[in-house]
């Protein structure tokens, strides 16, 4: 990008100047001459065109829009696609989270998100004794069709882009069920769901069955942010989320289907972190390993095969219980690097989320955080702002290199899917550190570990504000919505015609063990009245999953 | 010394496990033998206790009501023969939950961001002062 002479003349120059600054650093107690990030990176105090010599703009950089895309998968980036302000939802019964939908939606919100309250998509009913405490809390409950049915009502499907958190194919049956009983065809069906990449008939049937039939819906899903929040680096986000792609993408070549006919539908949950540059950076190195992975890899040709597009969470682990109120500042300083990374999508987490399900009131504070970047700032309004910046450059080259080294290790151990007991191992030692690093202060906490208040004057007047509001500013869960969620499971088994759902589900266990696409027969049983912990009944039959609980996994082993 | 405190650790959901996995290091490197309960039901983990003869219980509670979770695990705990197990929770606990659940009979609430040495210590105290484990030793 510079001219070897420059870089020449400038090796003198820089060198004198940074003895200077050493000279300086070191009469000052306590100053560092080297910084090391969140993600373990160890960086300078300045940063020249000497760290950015390797750097060719066209190759490495280039424009929006076009191959790497280092810059940005579309364009014009948000001067004509508007950041899909996308707040996660997911409380009580479907009443709640829909009148929450329809809140948000007035405050401004563009895109949709649900969380159900079964993590692990293999949940029991709600009635079920495993799962008292569970209904409707931490995500809503979702039983049966009729339950996707008032979620959606009101909402409509084709303007909203809607993203489902859950790896279950009956979730995704119950949108397309409801999709044909308002008439829209599939080929013009939007959304996304968590389909988690993993080497499971479920996951690859979602996403073959969307290539082929609902072409438009992302159904294949890198969710990284929560590998990211269980504490790995940057360069781990991008290298595992590549690293499992590429296993996905193996089985779905392997049932027939050409990289092109499913890539683009795979997107990223990504993280935003505290280490402001890094992240922004990370953003950028993600999209140009994506591209060029895939295609020198796999041989994809078309530009949207190649565009890695993401929703971004904005980073948990360091919002705090003490002085809740700064966490509306890390989330903003989160949400900022995301945007300045040129994210699709974006949930920022509300400042009471160390403490309770958010409420309208933190909720709509985070809609209006994206609001203010977009509209009061002007940062949305040049593409990639950050680009050519010596640091961010040098950081998107070193965070990419990290990122390949890693997915190197990965693939000797066998690939993504094989691997995975392994980058678990990583994630929670990186985690481990990373407490300790707090625990000693090494790492700044306000209000944890510095800049601790005796008396949390913020928190009183959380509490104030809940006692006094006429809003409600703390969430505080009811034990009633279970009783409420039974009652509308029960009006679904009463009213269902059992012989025509004991048909359709003895189709779809045909169709599995036939090794068809289960997601055509499953579609036919929600709409008889099957429920999820029906569904999930079947699949722990069919595919010899342990035990019939509601929990993918108790092992009792001891911890070395 | 005598023999190592065994800790049982059960989660309430699925997602979110960062905390679950510190602690268990964090626990395993302070000398404390811990048995991963996984995600597990009051009901499983009661069980799980039985059969692993632990000196503690730990539930890591964030998704669920931990009332709810708690008032079930006493309840299973009592009908088992294990009520002399002392009972800890982690995780996201509202203030008023938390004063149910020591009326309940837990021990020890711990919320984000305790420092790992002050819950070391605190197990290893309530393990020192429990009956249970007095037996056992």
């Amino acid at each position: 990008m510079f001219k070897e002479e420059l870089i020449e003349e400038l090796k003198d120059i820089q060198e004198r100047y940074e003895a200077d600054v050493n000279r300086v650093l070191s009469k000052i107690p306590g100053a560092e001459s080297e910084h090391v990030t969140y993600s373990g990176m160890k960086v300078k105090p300045l940063y020249t065109p000497r760290d950015m010599a390797q750097t060719d703009f066209l190759k490495d950089i280039s424009f929006p829009g076009q191959y790497p895309f280092t810059r940005g998968v579309f364009e014009a980036g948000y001067l004509t696609r508007d950041l899909h302000i996308r707040q996660v939802t997911g409380l009580g019964t479907a009443e709640e989270t829909n009148e929450r939908w329809k809140f948000l939606l007035s405050q401004g919100a563009n895109a949709l998100s649900v969380v159900p309250d079964d993590g692990s998509g293999n949940r029991a009913d709600s009635d079920d004794e495993r799962v008292r405490g569970l209904v409707g809390k931490g995500g809503v409950a979702l039983d049966t069709l009729y339950d996707y049915e008032t979620l959606f009502d009101g909402i409509d499907m084709l303007k909203y882009p809607v993203h489902i958190i859950t790896t279950n194919a009956f979730a995704l049956a119950c949108y397309l069920a409801l999709a044909q009983r308002r008439g829209i065809d599939f080929r013009e069906l939007r959304g996304s769901m968590s389909n988690w990449m993993r080497p499971e008939t479920e996951c690859l049937d979602i996403m073959e069955f969307c290539a082929r039939d609902v072409p438009l819906f992302n159904a294949g899903y890198l969710d990284m942010r929560n590998v990211r929040e269980g504490g790995c680096t940057a360069a781990q986000e991008i290298a595992f989320g590549v690293a499992i792609a590429m296993a996905g993408c193996n089985g779905l070549i392997e049932r027939g289907l050409h990289i092109d006919d499913f890539l683009h539908r795979l997107t990223w949950f990504v993280n935003s972190g505290p280490e402001f540059f890094e992240e922004a950076a990370k953003f950028r190195a993600m999209r140009r390993i994506w591209a060029r992975t895939f295609r020198e890899d796999y041989g994809a040709k078309a530009p949207r095969s190649l565009m890695c597009r993401m929703h971004c969470q904005t980073y948990a682990p360091t919002l705090t219980l003490q002085q809740p109120f700064n966490n509306l500042i890390r989330s903003t300083i989160h949400a900022l690097a995301a945007i300045l990374g040129g994210v699709q999508s974006l949930h920022v987490n509300s400042f009471d989320e160390a403490l309770a399900i958010p409420t309208e009131f933190s909720a709509a504070l985070s809609v209006r955080t994206q609001q203010i970047i977009d509209l009061e700032t002007g940062v949305t309004k040049v593409i990639d702002p950050l680009g050519g910046s010596y640091y961010t450059e040098w950081l998107t080259d070193r965070i990419e290199e990290e990122a390949m080294e890693i997915i190197g290790v990965i693939q000797s151990k066998g690939g993504g899917f094989k691997a995975w007991d392994w980058m678990c191992s990583e994630i929670r030692s990186a985690a481990l550190k990373n407490q300790q690093e707090f625990d000693s202060g090494k790492k700044k906490l306000v209000g944890v570990n510095t800049l601790v208040e005796e008396d949390d004057i913020q928190m009183r007047a959380l509490k104030t504000l809940q006692e006094h509001a006429d809003f409600e500013a703390l969430f505080e869960y009811s034990d009633s919505v279970a009783d409420k969620q039974i009652a509308r499971l029960n009006k679904v088994r009463e009213e269902r015609d059992n012989k025509k759902l004991e048909e359709a589900k003895g189709e779809l266990v045909d169709a599995i063990n036939a090794k068809q696409n289960m997601i055509p027969p499953l579609i036919d049983a929600v709409k008889s009245g099957m429920t999820r912990g029906e569904f999930a009944l079947v699949k722990s039959q069919v595919f010899n999953m342990p035990g019939e609980g509601p929990y993918i996994c108790s092992p009792s082993s001891v911890l070395a | 010394m005598g023999q190592k405190i065994r800790f049982l650790l059960s989660r309430d959901d699925f997602y979110h496990q960062r905390g679950y996995w510190v602690l268990a290091k964090a626990l395993s490197d302070g000398g404390i033998e811990v048995v991963l309960g996984g995600i597990q039901t009051p009901q499983d983990t009661v069980e799980t206790a039985i059969e692993e003869d632990v000196d503690l219980i730990g539930y890591r509670i964030m998704n669920a009501s931990p009332r709810i979770l708690i008032q079930i695990l006493f309840e299973k705990m009592a009908k088992r023969g294990i009520k002399d197990v002392p009972v800890v929770v982690g995780g996201i606990v509202p203030e008023k939950d938390e004063a149910i659940l020591r009326g309940l009979g837990v021990k020890e609430v711990f919320h984000p961001f305790t420092p790992l040495k002050t819950i070391l210590e605190s197990v290893k105290t309530i393990a020192a002062e429990s009956t249970k484990r007095q037996e056992r030793i």
